[in-house]
């Protein structure tokens, strides 16, 4: 919604009140200010009367004028075509320094002698009201000559634009505006006082019929009148260029104007698209179809649906003569309803009116007939014909006490009186703490005590309300969630320590990537319905298609190295959201220096898994389950703890390397449920000395250490506390074998051993190793 | 006896010097042959003939001791400049990571309101219509809803627009009083140079019995959490409106760059607008039905206070993986 300060005037004398203190005002009471611009016209651009305008000799397009400027009479080349409508005119006499340092001196246009320059809007810093020069007239005051243009406040007025809130329908007018100023400065608002000569006698009855069909749900009120000699109107044009509202012609322009002022939405129909000469009775028909949808239809034909659209041919045209004026109103929420239901078309009049336009028909009328008094000749039809809803007015019962402590702070019922007669309420007074108030139609946002308070709180400002702190009882509040929030806080930094960066990437995925790697993708009739981009028309399933995309990204920014870790969701086919860690390490295993003479290794499965267990803890890696177009079906593992698959780690596919265009690069994906902190019981320490003891056997190359490492646990030696593989040798000498070095500790809780008892141990090793696999000692 | 000294300090090496230790000193050396020549020495020049040589002998040995702590020092000087390196080039090996900006903003937001007794809870990021829309006073055509361009599922579902949600969940779930916090991930269908379809929030949610909290309780504690976040500024509070508040405030800091002079990230206006907050729509207690409780609300957008926060320019590179500026925060 955009005011201007002399436009807000004509409803609350400003007089007194600063620029500064409306931008205070404004922001302090809710109606948020986005832009105020003070027009500045420059010195010496004065008002001036074209006395002769005459065709420039030498050049089709100019003229040269003799203008008055009152201090002497210039003559001054002007190249606007519609020069020669003008009378008077703003001229930017030699010496004057027009916006962009435009110095105006005395020139010589095609050798005719010009001093100074006859001025378009956007030449002073106006708006741009269109083509050619500004032609001025009194409706910004009496057109003095030779008088600066800057001291025409109705010219150098302030702008500004303010950001309503969806609530405030009842601010997107000017006299809306100067109404919530009025009880924020209290001033009051000057009344608006017009009495409409009705020049035509016949009443309106004679020309027109009104029929109801159905529920109407909607005020109207119609009025019928001859209009001629229509005069444009300097103010109207250039309040409407200040405030962007576009209109094409006089007429359109004054409704619009009107609708601006008043916020009452008015509408002209032109009689010639529904009368012919044989015929000039109007039957107006008005039928309440669904709930919230009001048509009009004028001698059959449909011709506008209340506070939504109207028919372009009943449009006033710019030489109409007769014409139907409407005034409407319908409630906004019942509208807003209706139409989003009904998907049709909307004209810009449907924004006021889905927000709660102004009720008060009667005023947007009389200002309407006071604008067409004065810039044409207009002859109205006697009375009106009307269309009202019965309503029942909101009423709440307020108690200062309650308004009190939902403020936190003590606020007097004279006060809120005050402030809600401002604003448009009636009242009556209940006792000393309450008040029963009665809610304006235009506020059709405020519904209880609370929608009260915040009027209240807006008025007399929050800046106001000193601060309390709340006391409240003490409780432990540490949930699971917070501990959830603490344990990923503390994985994320073990993370970081190893030198992962954290990536946060869109829960959205390309459906086709997902696919194409074989992930799971949302079921068709679960899936989005109305995406923002292709590569994100889908729920992600693993966190791995995007992360390997930032990888590429990286790449592309010449990144060697690049390790990346994300926690997030994920979903299922079904749609069901899960927690997932993912880590993703392509390039170099460690930065360039010095101490790998600049080429670092690439990273390596051994690397990447050491990284991985920094950051999650100890697991065991067992061949891969898990089947995607990103695993490597030789170089993976399920990641398992305590027994159970969490995830999986792999090199990246050779395949689905090269088409990211990246180098090697290991990836892993795990749930993060399995890596909450568990709780942990202490084993006895044993008093005693163990010894390490190395068992090299030769077994087929097809045994992985983990089938060894279960015979070893089957085998439930009490003595036999750990044993982890330390080498591995192959040669061709061992053929289709290698040999396998595993280093056992042992110990006992009960005493020193004997060289015997170690003995004994290992044999038992040895025997279980030659049954399962053949092993042989090497 | 000048000769035997001059031999000690002319020793250049600790190898020289146990030469002429055992040459001197040794059982075969010279000063034990002097010793030796005692026996032939007459009583009564005995006792000065032997105070004699200890004399020298102790004056050697000084001598000895002394040139072995010069020659020992050189020695170990010798091989600490054998391992010299050039320390400056090491530089360069650290290989930490660094924490996300959103992320790491986030957390230092639920530090603040975990020290401040709120507990933290999440939910689901798939919504209904009622716990996103309804239940916050947000009917169906609403006009405020234009404010919120949903991502909407073919059976209904919907993803959450804020974490407001989770607030609605948890008043379901729980009996008053209320303290929460709801940090997380929303989504809104918006992509251009300053919104992005997915970002962080951290809403806020105390519930009380009727009458005990008010606006002037929402005042105190986020002004104190913005002074936590930024520092020195100056806090505002502009009458707003939100559907499930009510009052509803939006909250301004004096402007970080100019500190309230004007400029272009404030828009000259010399304040930058950080959350919404306000006192909870009692319709919303109704949809939750809880009786006779007051409350408020508040909620902030965590990419915006991290980018203000770090002077990060782009929204967009938060969620590019980009290491060029995550490197940055290590």
């Amino acid at each position: 919604m955009i005011v201007t300060r002399t436009w807000l005037d004509e409803f609350i004398d400003l007089n007194g009140v600063s620029d500064e203190t409306l931008y205070e005002t404004f922001n302090a009471i809710g109606l948020e200010v986005d832009s105020m611009e003070k027009i500045d016209i420059p010195a010496k651009v004065v008002i001036g009367k074209i006395i002769s305008c005459e065709k420039h000799p030498d050049a089709d397009k100019l003229n040269v004028c003799q203008i008055d400027i009152g201090s002497s009479v210039e003559q001054i080349v002007c190249g606007a075509a519609n020069v020669v409508d003008a009378e008077y005119v703003a001229v930017a006499t030699v010496g004057a320094i027009l916006p962009g340092n435009f110095k105006i001196k005395p020139a010589k246009l095609r050798g005719v002698e010009s001093n100074g320059m006859v001025c378009s809007s956007s030449e002073l810093g106006l708006p741009d009201m269109g083509k050619g020069i500004m032609i001025l007239d009194e409706s910004i005051g009496e057109l003095e000559v030779g008088r600066e243009l800057a001291t025409y406040e109705k010219v150098a007025d302030t702008i500004i634009e303010l950001e309503l809130t969806a609530n405030r329908g009842d601010c997107l007018s000017i006299y809306g505006v100067a109404r919530d100023l009025s009880a924020a400065l209290n001033i009051d608002m000057k009344p608006f006082e017009y009495k409409q000569a009705e020049r035509m006698k016949l009443g309106i009855a004679r020309k027109v019929e009104l029929h109801l069909k159905g529920d109407v749900e909607a005020d109207l009120r119609y009025k019928l009148a001859s209009i001629e000699d229509m005069e444009s109107s300097f103010l109207i044009d250039l309040r409407l260029a200040m405030v962007k509202v576009e209109a094409q012609n006089v007429l359109e322009k004054i409704l619009a104007y009107a609708t601006h002022t008043t916020g009452v939405i008015l509408r002209m129909y032109d009689c010639a698209a529904f009368c012919s000469e044989e015929n000039d009775k109007v039957i107006i028909s008005v039928e309440g179809h669904e709930k919230g949808i009001v048509h009009v239809h004028l001698n059959g034909k449909h011709a506008s649906i209340v506070g939504v659209s109207q028919t372009e041919e009943t449009l006033p045209k710019p030489h109409c003569k007769e014409v139907l004026i409407e005034a409407s109103y319908i409630n906004p929420d019942l509208l807003s309803e209706a139409v989003a239901n009904l998907d049709i078309e909307k004209d810009e009049l449907f924004y006021k009116t889905s927000r709660g336009s102004n009720p008060d028909l009667g005023f947007g009328l009389a200002f309407l007939a006071y604008l067409l008094e004065t810039y044409t000749q207009i002859s109205c039809y006697e009375g009106s014909l009307d269309v009202e809803v019965e309503r029942e007015p909101v009423k709440i019962l307020i108690d200062a006490r309650e308004i009190s402590s939902i403020v936190g702070m003590e606020i007097e019922l004279g006060k809120i009186a005050t402030v809600l007669q401002k604003l448009g309420f009636s009242m009556t007074m209940m006792d000393e703490h309450q008040i029963a108030v009665k809610v304006p139609l235009f506020r059709h946002d405020i519904k209880n005590i609370q929608d009260i308070a915040e009027e209240i709180v807006r008025i007399i400002g929050i800046n106001n309300i000193p601060a309390k702190p709340l006391v409240f009882a003490e409780k432990k509040r540490l949930n699971a969630t917070s501990e959830r929030f603490k344990a990923k806080k503390a994985l994320r930094n073990r993370a970081v320590g190893v030198g992962f960066y954290e990536n946060v990437s869109y829960v959205f995925s390309d459906k086709v990537l997902l696919e194409k790697y074989g992930f799971e993708v949302t079921e068709p009739e679960l899936e989005l319905a109305n995406p923002i981009a292709e590569e994100l028309n889908t729920l992600r399933s693993t966190m791995l298609v995007n992360m390997l995309q930032a990888v590429k990204r990286n790449v592309s920014y010449s990144k060697k190295s690049i390790p990346l870790f994300e926690i997030g969701a994920v979903f299922d086919a079904k749609r069901n959201q899960s927690e997932k860690a993912a880590f993703v390490f392509a390039g170099e295993s460690e930065p360039e220096s010095v101490k790998n003479a600049g080429k670092p290794a690439p990273v390596d499965f051994a690397g990447f898994t050491q990284k991985l267990g920094s950051v999650i803890g100890h697991f065991e890696l067992l061949p891969c389950t898990d089947n995607n177009g990103l695993i490597h079906p030789y170089q993976s593992a399920d990641i398992v703890m305590d027994g159970k698959v969490v995830g999986f780690m792999s090199k990246l596919h050779p395949v689905a390397q090269e088409e990211y265009g990246i180098p090697v690069t290991f990836i892993a994906e795990l749930d993060f449920e399995a890596l909450l902190p568990k709780h942990i019981n202490a084993r006895p320490i044993s008093k005693f000395q163990g010894v390490y003891k190395d068992l090299s056997i030769v077994i087929d190359k097809s045994v992985n250490y983990y089938e060894v490492a279960k015979v070893l646990e089957s085998l439930s030696l009490p003595l036999l506390k750990e044993s982890y593989p330390v080498d591995i040798y192959t040669d061709e000498k061992l053929g289709d074998k290698k040999s396998l070095t595993i280093r056992f500790f042992i110990q006992s809780m009960e005493k020193t051993l004997e060289e015997s008892d170690i003995e004994e141990v290992m044999k038992e090793i040895m025997k279980a190793l030659e049954k399962a696999f053949g092993a042989e000692l090497r | 006896m000048e000769n035997l000294e001059s031999k000690i300090l002319q020793t250049d090496s600790l190898e020289a010097l146990e030469k002429v230790r055992i040459e001197l000193f040794g059982k075969k050396g010279l000063l034990a042959a002097q010793f030796a020549k005692m026996k032939d020495i007459p009583g009564p020049e005995k006792k000065a003939f032997a105070e004699g040589l200890n004399k020298q002998k102790a004056s050697l040995q000084a001598l000895f001791d002394k040139r072995y702590d010069e020659l020992k020092t050189e020695e170990i000087e010798r091989l600490l400049k054998a391992e010299a390196i050039d320390v400056s080039l090491y530089g360069t090996l650290a290989q930490k990571g660094a924490l996300h900006p959103v992320m790491e903003t986030m957390d230092k937001i639920i530090d603040y309101f975990t020290a401040l007794n709120f507990s933290v809870e999440t939910g689901g990021m798939i919504e209904d219509d009622f716990h996103n829309f309804e239940a916050l006073n947000l009917p169906k055509y609403h006009p405020a809803r234009d404010m919120q361009d949903t991502f909407y599922f073919k059976d209904g579902g919907l993803l959450r627009t804020h974490t407001s949600p989770v607030q609605i969940r948890t008043m379901l779930k729980e009996k008053p009083p209320i303290r929460m916090i709801a940090p997380g991930a929303v989504f809104r269908r918006d992509y251009d140079v300053t919104h992005t379809p997915m970002f962080h929030q951290v809403e806020g949610l105390v519930v009380d019995e009727k009458g005990k909290v008010s606006f002037a309780n929402l005042k105190a504690i986020l002004t104190d959490f913005l002074q936590y976040m930024f520092g020195d500024v100056d806090v505002r509070f502009r009458p707003s409106f939100f559907p499930f508040t009510e009052p509803s405030a939006e909250v301004d800091i004096s402007c970080i760059f100019c500190g309230g002079e004007g400029c272009r990230v404030c828009s000259h206006t010399g304040w930058i607008e950080i959350l919404g907050c306000g006192i909870v729509d009692p319709n919303v207690f109704k949809a939750v039905d809880y009786k006779d409780v007051s409350g408020y609300a508040f909620g902030l957008g965590v990419e915006r206070i991290a980018m203000l926060m770090h002077k990060i320019p782009d929204l967009r590179s938060l969620f590019e993986g980009d290491i060029r500026l995550l490197e940055q925060f290590r």
